[in-house]
């Protein structure tokens, strides 16, 4: 390959699954690559993937999803860690929040902490809630903490003092003498600074547990590629340089996931639809999220059963994919999940499973074309499908095989709702004023089933859907967030503003450490306040009107507002972004005129597929061979690698200048009337 | 009745879906919108479906002990209130379907637009942090109801969506913190609305011909799962007894005796032979002791069995009236629901051992440690009242050791923050640590209780409510018992026991330590 090696080369790559999935822009050139993921060492697929594309040359930048940290916790192979907390207190990371996982269960299980009991050191300390200090840290303690640190072979440490918000003094003095030590450690005030003692003592623990582990193999990969700019995802969907993700690795934990809805936020802004809702299903579970003109985020998220508190991408993932197993419990109702038949053994049509799953339902429903599983490059057991669809059939008291594959798809239709609703009307949103942007595996099949169940009209599929994560990661935009614990009653607005000021310069001084110019970076604040006595917050964003918005988002919410009622604000969150560079992903603006008079789209054949109830022949697509402007009717199916589209009557399909699949469902007039009689009653 | 079923089972697991999300969906709305820790943080509260045979259909709960006693208070509401459109009835009384005072319980008819007749009920029950009564928190050491707070029998909090204001300002008169009080109502009240949103859309959707049998379905699928959970416990009579240290009153030990009979698919309790009521505020009403049975039943069946009235035919509960088990008027009763339900899971379990010995664990710490304080606090200018329980240890079981500090049995909620706790209150925590070693010992030991200790920083009125202080938790299968628990005052530097059951004023600096039962072991180290 003859390139300058001054040209400008950007990487995408996610490591997520069992492929790396690499994306790049090399000067003019954008290409893509897979290859097989080495669990074992990472680092050694990505290289191994950058030697293949471009030899000796450096990336000038390169961006990185990974589940480096994930994997450390969920297999419980993270570092030596030593926790520092108050004495009398250190066993709250055991306690926790009292709570047991299942509600009926004779033998109640809770989660083992990530530091054992021998490695949990009391401080004799303690500030009060004001901040005052009740019982000073004493020099002769600090000595007497890091020698015991030293004695227990800790390879990191986590701190974490009660009311350490209110004044870090004391978590300082503890971190200058453990910075003498040369073992890496964590203070709870900077990594998750709000109020609430066992949520950021977990989360500081967490980030301690993982954190020696990321950091070498950040270090491997930045030596071996040689990248001028080395960034990471984190699970706020934005990505951080290298340097600071290696010191807070428990913002990574979930960065595959947060690409694609990143990279879908940028899909659906380019094509004009500001009120999204992604559905990515995989073989085991589908992931849902709402874009409602800004990506969502929540304060905590669960890996593993721990909590960790920093922000991430509110995304909700229900245990409805592909490999998911049907079955009739006890009481005579056919359930689809959680259990999945996974890879190993897979569905029946893989030739080893012997329960029936989606994937087996939408095959013998053709639905899935033998022919062109995963670009035709494994072979799939139609028969066995049907062998096991067929004892299902005879326990749920259903006519055929095609009969209870019918149910299963409705079935996991009916999770996948289930899902949505949570995220939307749970959350005080309507989803049928919304768009879903599908991509994984398996979502075609069932976004127009999905989207009907829902009220839901608008369908997008994107270009690429088996590469969203890895696009996301390359196209990220850089973001800082910062959260900053107040406990403000009825502040005003200059009072909120000169704090969020504060913090806005360390979050921009990140992002100017990571490269960028000062004049790109853009920072918005948040407020996250209550009325004075409630403890879930709302978040609103810090303008003159935050208190009015606060009363609005409350009653949308739960339909009432008290606007004489006195308000806490808990913490500010100050968020620094700016956007990448030059991104990998084509964004043509999708909603630019498209030729209109091109032939219309070509059938690549027909296939028998089972619809509503009975046979019928479908036209078959080819979706690389659909030109932008072009439309086709439903029923119809559409195929490319590793995806196939279901269009389902009454639906219309036009490809957008941006080359995505915008499905329409026609609702207005009688003919769509008569239409959504015809589906009640066949779903009866 | 058995009606023939008419859903297939597709249909059937989509209605299952649709109909409980209507019962999770008004949770969502409650806990966010709440402003008592005890909702939002500790998930104190629950929500029902019922149709419109007033049949619990849906419910959605955090903790057990709502589980089998939200249809006696629709029952109750029926009774004595005409529903109207748009009308919201209110209660907590324990003698006219209530659990115990602290439990609001609002109920609400769903009318399909121009229907003379509700379409579906909805309920929702929550623990009020305060509503009266000789003691902040309402869990007072009382010997009749009338000291444990307002009563509030079925009564009209909303008539045609307006709040009844006579009633409102009454009960809001009658409690501590009547700002949070209202704050509380709005939520539960817009729960209500949430739900019922949410059922005439269904209806809607789907017709409400076809919801409706939806609702029945349910309840037959409900009964058909609990037949097939029944028939894993052999043909038989189990019987077994356990006993409350006392009565609150200095009356004890009080006995729980039960025999479990299971015979083809249905399952009969009865608790003949238990002691009568008590003096003091241990009595359950049927509502408690229907929610322990409940609690039992749904831990057997393995899985989430969808909590309605088909679930509950299979089961009969024969509790004699007057007893400990099932009070009569007027007795106190703020600590059945808290401590004599964890004492009747106890004695099912244990009865239940002799039929699935390879199953049931050990007793785990069998209280909830209920620690109420409250007062006047001088640095913010306001009285306040906290109410928090404690965790323990539970029992150990077949298969594994017991679990270390957590909630058990009939309840799950979670603890107040320490950061939360000292920002809202003249209080200070001084330990809150597991107490080691408190586990029975065996072949698989008993999991760990708590220790936590609270100092105030001003005077304060404390009242503790606790259970397993004279005996511990049993162990089974040889298994040693989980050390009894304990409480401690300290004062001036000076440390003293306390009872399990008291009320006393705490002078600044007062600390006290609440060191929780440990649950028992399961079988011997040398078999």
């Amino acid at each position: 390959m003859k390139t300058d090696a001054t040209t400008i080369l950007i990487v995408g790559v996610d490591t997520g699954g069992t492929f790396t999935d690499v994306v790049y822009r090399d000067g003019r050139r954008r290409g893509r690559y897979k290859v097989l993921s080495t669990p074992d060492d990472p680092a050694r697929a990505v290289i191994a993937a950058l030697r293949d594309l471009f030899g000796s040359r450096a990336p000038s930048h390169l961006s990185y999803g990974t589940t480096v940290a994930t994997n450390a916790m969920i297999e419980r192979r993270g570092a030596r860690t030593v926790l520092i907390a108050t004495a009398g207190f250190e066993d709250l990371i055991e306690i926790g929040r009292q709570a047991r996982t299942g509600l009926y269960e004779l033998e109640p299980c809770k989660t083992e902490p990530l530091v054992a009991k021998r490695h949990r050191l009391g401080a004799r300390e303690r500030i009060l809630h004001d901040g005052s200090v009740e019982l000073a840290l004493g020099r002769q303690d600090v000595k007497r903490l890091t020698t015991r640190v030293k004695q227990t072979g800790a390879q990191s440490v986590a701190v974490c003092l009660l009311h350490c918000s209110a004044n870090p003094t004391h978590e300082k003095l503890l971190g200058a003498a453990l910075a003498g030590l040369g073992i890496p450690f964590t203070l709870s005030h900077q990594l998750s600074p709000q109020s609430g003692e066992y949520e950021r003592c977990a989360t500081t623990v967490a980030n301690a547990y993982v954190r020696p582990k990321l950091a070498t193999h950040i270090d491997t990969l930045g030596t071996e590629s040689k990248a001028h700019e080395f960034r990471v995802m984190q699970s706020n969907g934005g990505i951080i340089s290298a340097e600071l993700a290696a010191k807070e690795p428990v913002r990574t934990m979930l960065s595959g996931p947060a690409g694609g809805v990143a990279a879908a936020f940028r899909c659906a802004q380019a094509a004009g639809y500001h009120r999204v809702i992604t559905v990515d299903m995989g073989g085991t579970s589908t992931d849902v999220a709402l874009i409602d003109t800004s990506i969502p985020r929540r304060e905590c998220s669960e890996v593993a059963r721990l909590v960790l508190r920093v922000p991430c991408i509110d995304i909700h993932t229900v245990g409805a994919g592909g490999g998911s197993i049907a079955f009739v419990d006890e009481g005579g109702s056919l359930k689809v999940g959680p259990q999945s038949a996974g890879a190993d053994p897979g569905p029946a049509c893989y030739g080893r499973g012997t329960e029936a799953t989606v994937t087996d339902a939408n095959l013998v429903l053709g639905r899935i074309i033998e022919s062109n599983f995963l670009g035709g490059h494994m072979r799939v057991d139609t028969a066995r499908a049907r062998q096991v669809l067929s004892a299902l059939a005879r326990r749920m008291g259903s006519k055929d095989a095609e009969q209870a594959a019918e149910g299963i798809v409705r079935v996991v239709e009916g999770n996948m709702e289930r899902a949505v609703r949570l995220i939307t009307v749970e959350r005080g949103k309507d989803p049928r004023s919304a768009t879903i942007l599908a991509f994984g595996g398996a979502a075609g099949l069932h976004t127009c089933g999905l989207a009907e169940q829902l009220g839901v009209e608008r369908v997008l599929l994107p270009p690429d859907p088996g590469l969203f994560s890895a696009l996301g990661v390359a196209d990220g935009s850089l973001l800082r967030d910062q959260t900053l614990a107040v406990r403000l009653i009825d502040p005003s607005y200059e009072q909120l503003r000169t704090l969020a000021r504060e913090a806005a310069t360390a979050t921009e001084r990140s992002l100017e450490d990571a490269g960028v110019s000062r004049t790109k970076i853009k920072t918005t604040s948040f407020v996250r306040m209550r009325y004075l006595g409630q403890s879930i917050e709302l978040e609103v964003p810090l303008n003159r009107g935050f208190r009015r918005s606060f009363e609005a988002e409350h009653s949308r919410l739960y339909h009432y507002s008290s606007p004489q009622r006195p308000v806490e604000v808990s913490s500010l969150r100050v968020s620094s972004t700016a956007a990448a560079a030059a991104p990998v992903s084509r964004r043509r603006a999708s909603k630019r005129a498209v030729d209109q008079s091109l032939p219309a789209a070509r059938t690549a054949g027909s296939v028998s597929v089972f619809l509503q109830g009975r046979r019928q022949k479908l036209p078959l697509y080819e979706r690389d061979s659909l030109k932008p402007g072009q439309t086709l009717h439903g029923p119809a199916i559409v195929v490319e690698y590793s995806s196939t589209l279901l269009l389902r009557n009454s639906w219309t399909l036009m490809v957008d200048a941006g080359n995505n699949l915008v499905a329409e469902r026609k609702t207005a007039g009688k003919t769509a009337g008569a239409n959504k009689k015809a589906r009640r009653s066949g779903d009866g | 009745m058995n009606s023939p079923r008419k859903l297939d089972p597709v249909d059937l697991e989509l209605f299952n879906n649709r109909l409980s999300a209507v019962a999770e969906e008004m949770g969502v709305v409650l806990q966010r919108a709440a402003f008592s820790p005890n909702i939002k943080d500790r998930r104190d509260f629950s929500c029902a479906l019922f149709d419109a045979g007033g049949n619990l259909t849906a419910h959605a709960a955090h903790i057990p002990v709502h589980l089998g006693s939200t249809p006696l208070s629709l029952h109750a509401a029926l009774q004595s209130c005409e529903m109207k459109p748009g009308d919201v009835i209110m209660l907590n009384d324990p003698y006219a379907g209530g659990t115990h005072l602290p439990d609001i319980t609002l109920l609400c008819p769903v009318f399909r637009p121009g229907a003379t007749r509700p379409y579906a009920y909805l309920a929702d029950r929550a623990h009020h942090a305060d509503v009266g009564g000789s003691s902040p928190g309402s869990m007072a050491l009382a010997s009749e109801i009338f000291e444990e707070g307002l009563r509030i029998p079925p009564v009209h909090l909303c008539r045609n969506r307006n709040y009844v204001k006579d009633t409102l300002s009454l009960f809001l008169a009658n409690t501590r913190v009547s700002e949070e009080r209202r704050g509380d109502l709005d939520a539960q009240v817009a729960a209500l609305r949430a739900g019922e949103a949410r059922v005439l859309e269904l209806a809607n959707r789907f017709g409400p011909a076809k919801l409706s049998l939806a609702m029945s379905e349910l309840q037959s699928y409900s009964q058909r799962l609990l037949t097939a959970m029944l028939k894993r416990i052999p043909e038989g009579r189990y019987c077994a007894q356990d006993s409350l240290d006392d009565d609150g009153s200095g009356r004890g030990p009080i006995a729980i005796r039960v025999c479990v009979t299971r015979r083809k698919g249905r399952l009969v309790v009865d608790f003949a032979g238990s002691d009568t009521q008590g003096k003091g505020p241990l009595n359950a009403n049927l509502a408690v002791t229907t929610s322990a049975v409940f609690y039992v039943v749904a831990c057997l069946a393995g899985r989430d069995i969808p909590a309605n009235a088909g679930m509950m035919k299979a089961v009969e509960i024969r509790a004699p009236e007057g007893s400990i088990v099932n009070c009569r008027f007027p007795a106190a009763v703020a600590g059945g629901n808290v401590e004599t339900s964890q004492r009747i899971v106890d004695v099912l379990l244990r009865a239940l051992a002799s039929a699935l010995p390879g199953l049931i664990p050990a007793a785990s710490c069998g209280t909830m440690s209920n620690m109420a304080l409250g007062g006047y606090d001088p640095q913010r200018k306001r009285f306040y009242s906290y109410y928090e329980t404690v965790g323990g240890g539970a029992g150990a079981g077949p298969r594994k050791r017991g679990a270390d500090a957590v909630q058990t049995h009939m309840t799950n909620t979670l603890n107040t923050p320490i950061e939360t706790l000292e920002s809202y209150y003249p209080l200070k925590v001084r330990r809150y640590r597991v107490r080691r070693g408190s586990g029975g010992k065996g072949l698989h030991r008993g999991g760990d209780g708590i220790e936590r200790c609270i100092e105030a920083t001003a005077p304060a009125r404390l009242t503790l409510l606790a259970e397993r202080h004279e005996r511990g938790p049993y162990g089974l299968a040889g298994g040693a018992c989980g050390k009894p628990g304990r409480a401690i005052l300290e004062r001036n530097g000076r440390k003293r026991r306390l009872p399990s059951k008291l009320a006393m004023n705490l002078h600044p600096g007062d600390s006290v330590t609440i060191l929780s039962p440990g649950g028992g072991g399961w079988g011997t180290k040398d078999e």
